[in-house]
């Protein structure tokens, strides 16, 4: 139970309810402006050719001169700036401006005290009363509130028909002593006085929703035992908002900053070049081969020598879906949370929940992998993967919506990707050597397949 | 009290981007109404909802006796061949198969070959129509033995017991190739009881069936006009060899459109369905990941002696010994299956998830595999062998799952699969 004990009880609850719906549909229109673009790189289109309408091309005309004038860039003007973390095998960017930046245009990286949108400083002022804007974390628990109360509610509800069906039951019967004895922990008279239930004090201490004023059920005032009930009603913490107050006036410097992952922060280096990296003890920027092969290294446990690096090290097959769904134009996220490896949105969070759940699978068909027969034994064993285990992750992708893709990576042999000591590693021709294949794999269902 | 579940309940398109299972605070104090201390009665606190409890009115408890009385008188009923419908099938060992000479229902509209003035049905066929109590299945009378008794009149032999069609049906194929499993006859009766039709899959016995290369024509001119035209007019540097090596695949610059950056990101090489499919792996008569069933749904115009293709193809897959396929075998299994790409009409989310081929794997997890195992022993006829244990763990211990695997694309720049441009 998220519940926000120091905040300030000013507006009933269904005010503030009624201000947030009006509030969704201006709202969205804002989230389409603040994330417009799918890529932290700007385009500048030509304006549109009409063929009636020869003013069009002077317009193009005019955009390509000026172009040639006054030169744009895609990228912006100084590259952003991360400095590895090898301890939690991430990238931190700390400039207020690439974090939006990153965040906004692509969904890139995580905060590090936030779900996943930075968003900890607007949470920490509207905690403090300075701000009124919601954060997805919010709304999360404004949801969670709305639905317990509505399950207390419920619950009385049906507590209040079994009491009236017992008591016409006893009626019947026509004996008061029957019903204490087949009731029990429903009777009334005695149970109040037992010394596990807890005096009417305890009940509304113990459970912090008794309002003064809320409207408090007969059965419990009867000395029913509240707690037997599942569920109880919630707080909704309103806030009264003081506009216009200066951050630094209360010395609330943001302590968050924003973790790349090392996909993301390779994809931005070397596929979009956004981005340089500093190892924590230096100050030059790593090169694209040797983050590379820092990130191979980084991605077993303990840290591996450079030269055991494998074809299919787990980042290397990792980055390749990564870079593989991210170039058809997906926005990619971890997708630790549900038990796979990405989740796939199709313009980004803030817009819609994610469509697929990515999950990668290995697959060793190449000649190379079955020229003997150590190799194939620890090939096979790599590949194995029970039902049993793949029943959990479908469970889980069924249970919340999503369609399970299983993306099987053909890893080439070694020799296909190693390079000999001093050579400059070719990035792109490793990348090559890897084959994607996609398949759906979903529940069928007999009785629903009829027709 | 985390609502994990409702959580879920969120339907896609709300604003409010992922349902997060983690960030819930723990509150103990809930643990306040118990009685450490003393006392013997220390009642454990209720937490989360449950569909049916228990709350001791009578007029829950006679509706549950009311419910159990229905159950037990359904099950209760004496079930018998009906006498009109009764018919006689005589078991041939050679073949294992059964045949009918007088056939009586619907059901030969589906099942069963007709050869020789009778109708042959197949092992699974046979078994099914004995436990649905339509068939009555006789041992045949050896030549020698004369032992004519009381129970063997106008057709010869002795009645078949279920024990015994199961011991005989199953996995006693003499014939080169595939044999019926448990699994296998898990499944067909499953779906023929849900009402579909099902025949075994052309390619039953071959162990590598001819597969369809044709396949639809590749979009080449729109290709070209996409990539070739497209960068002439609207500009975009292709990438020279150092950035493709060292990178950045992006070189800092001016960009007309997302389209171009997608297309120089586009590096990884991937499954193009349209190219002729083919086979990745020897040909392996141990092979699973075979089509064991064709499935018509209950309503399609069936006709046994020229059937439409069918609405379903199944691999049957025992769970116990086969693991989820590699890439190799799933392309294997999935090129046997015809090309179906998804209609144009369809928006691009529904065309990508219809994919471009599909099959339907059965996943049958028996429990005792070990018994399983023994089955394989060659039993004679007439010695029924003590299979009561393995007919009890199919109707317990059976637990099917199916899943539809799909072959699919997930671009969503285009609809048309751009292919690398980085010789």
């Amino acid at each position: 139970m998220a519940m926000d004990n120091d905040t300030v009880h000013l507006k009933p609850n269904h005010l503030a309810s009624v201000h947030q719906s009006r509030n969704t549909k201006h709202s969205k229109r804002r989230l389409h402006e603040i994330y417009e673009l799918p890529l932290p790189v700007v385009c500048h289109p030509l304006p549109a050719l009409i063929p009636h309408n020869p003013l069009s091309i002077l317009r193009i005309a005019y955009v390509v001169v000026s172009g040639l004038i006054w030169p744009q860039s895609s990228h912006p003007s100084a590259l952003f700036r991360g400095s590895l973390s090898t301890i939690t095998q991430s990238v931190h960017i700390t400039d207020a401006k690439a974090i939006r930046a990153l965040w906004e245009k692509g969904f890139f990286g995580k905060g590090s005290l936030s779900r996943s949108d930075p968003s900890w400083l607007a949470r920490e002022k509207r905690r403090l009363g300075l701000m009124a804007a919601q954060t997805s974390e919010d709304n999360t628990r404004a949801r969670r509130v709305e639905r317990r109360q509505m399950k207390y509610e419920r619950a009385l509800k049906e507590r209040e028909a079994i009491e009236e069906q017992l008591r016409e039951e006893a009626k019947k019967d026509g004996s008061l002593s029957s019903v204490v004895d087949t009731t029990g922990n429903f009777a009334c008279v005695e149970t109040a006085t037992h010394e596990n239930v807890p005096s009417e004090e305890d009940i509304s201490t113990s459970s912090p929703g008794k309002q003064p004023g809320q409207h408090v059920p007969k059965i419990a005032m009867n000395g029913h035992d509240i707690s037997e009930l599942p569920f109880e009603p919630p707080v909704r913490g309103t806030v009264m908002v003081p506009e216009d107050i200066d951050d630094e006036e209360l010395g609330l410097a943001n302590e968050e900053h924003l973790q790349l992952s090392l996909e993301e922060t390779f994809f931005l280096v070397f596929g979009l070049g956004i981005l340089e990296v500093f190892p924590e003890d230096k100050s030059d920027p790593l090169t694209a081969p040797e983050l590379f092969d820092l990130c191979r290294s980084l991605s077993y446990y303990p840290a591996a020598s450079a030269t055991l690096l494998a074809p299919d090290d787990p980042f290397l097959v990792k980055y390749i879906v990564y870079h593989h769904f991210r170039s058809l134009g997906w926005v990619v996220r971890h997708g630790n949370k549900f038990s796979v490896d990405f989740l796939l949105y199709n313009r980004g969070p803030v817009f819609s929940h994610a469509e697929f759940a990515i999950m990668i699978l290995p697959s060793y068909s190449h000649p190379h992998w079955r020229s003997t027969v150590e190799l194939t034994a620890k090939v096979d064993e790599k590949e194995r993967r029970d039902w049993w285990w793949f029943h959990c992750i479908n469970r889980v992708q069924a249970h919340v919506r999503k369609t399970l893709v299983l993306v099987y990576v053909d890893i080439p042999p070694p020799s296909a990707i190693n390079i000999a000591p001093g050579e400059t590693r070719n990035i792109g021709s490793v990348l090559k050597q890897y084959r994607v294949r996609e398949f759906v794999l979903r529940r069928w269902l007999m009785n629903r397949s009829r027709d | 009290m985390a609502d994990i579940d409702e959580d879920t309940m969120e339907l896609p398109g709300a604003v409010n981007g992922d349902i997060d299972l983690s960030d819930e605070t723990q509150d103990f104090r809930f643990l306040n109404v118990l009685n450490f201390t003393g006392g013997t009665d220390v009642k454990i606190p209720k937490r989360g909802e449950k569909d049916f409890e228990p709350h001791k009115t009578s007029l829950q408890s006679s509706t549950l006796a009311a419910s159990r009385e229905a159950m037990h008188n359904a099950l209760s009923t004496p079930r018998v061949h009906k006498p009109k419908a009764h018919q006689i099938a005589v078991y041939d060992p050679h073949s294992n198969m059964a045949h009918i000479e007088h056939t009586k229902g619907s059901y030969t509209a589906s099942m069963g070959i007709h050869k020789a003035g009778k109708l042959w049905l197949l092992p699974e066929e046979a078994l099914h129509l004995l436990e649905r109590g339509d068939l009555d299945v006789r041992w045949t009378v050896h030549e020698d033995t004369h032992e004519v008794n009381d129970r063997t009149h106008e057709s010869g032999g002795i009645p078949m017991s279920l024990q015994g069609a199961y011991a005989a049906f199953i996995g006693m194929e003499r014939a080169e190739g595939r044999r019926l499993t448990l699994e296998m006859y898990t499944v067909y009766s499953a779906l023929k009881r849900g009402g579909y039709t099902v025949m075994r899959s052309e390619d039953w016995s071959d162990t590598r069936p001819p597969i369809d290369t044709s396949c639809a024509p590749k979009n080449g001119t729109s290709f070209l006009l996409n990539t070739w035209l497209g960068r002439l007019f609207f500009g975009s540097s292709p990438v020279p060899s150092e950035g493709y090596a060292v990178g950045p695949l992006v070189r800092p610059g001016l960009y007309r459109s997302y389209k171009d950056i997608y297309r120089l990101l586009n590096i990884v090489s991937t499954h193009n369905p349209t190219a002729p499919p083919s086979f990745s792996l020897p040909s392996d008569i141990e092979n699973p990941f075979r089509l064991t069933y064709n499935v018509w749904k209950p309503n399609s115009n069936f006709k046994k002696r020229a059937p439409p293709p069918p609405d379903f193809r199944i691999c049957v897959i025992d769970a116990r010994n086969t693991p989820v396929p590699t890439l190799s075998q799933l392309n294997d299994l999935i090129v046997t299956t015809p090309y179906d790409p998804p209609q144009k009409d369809k928006s691009l989310e529904q065309s990508m998830k219809h994919g471009h081929r599909n099959v339907v794997l059965a996943v049958v997890d028996q429990v005792n595999g070990a018994e399983r195992e023994a089955e394989d022993v060659d039993v004679d006829e007439d010695d029924e062998p003590p299979l009561l244990s393995v007919y009890i763990a199919r109707r317990y211990g059976e637990l099917r799952c199916n899943f539809r695997v799909t072959g699919i694309n997930l671009n969503r720049v285009t609809p048309i699969n751009l292919g690398p441009i980085h010789k």
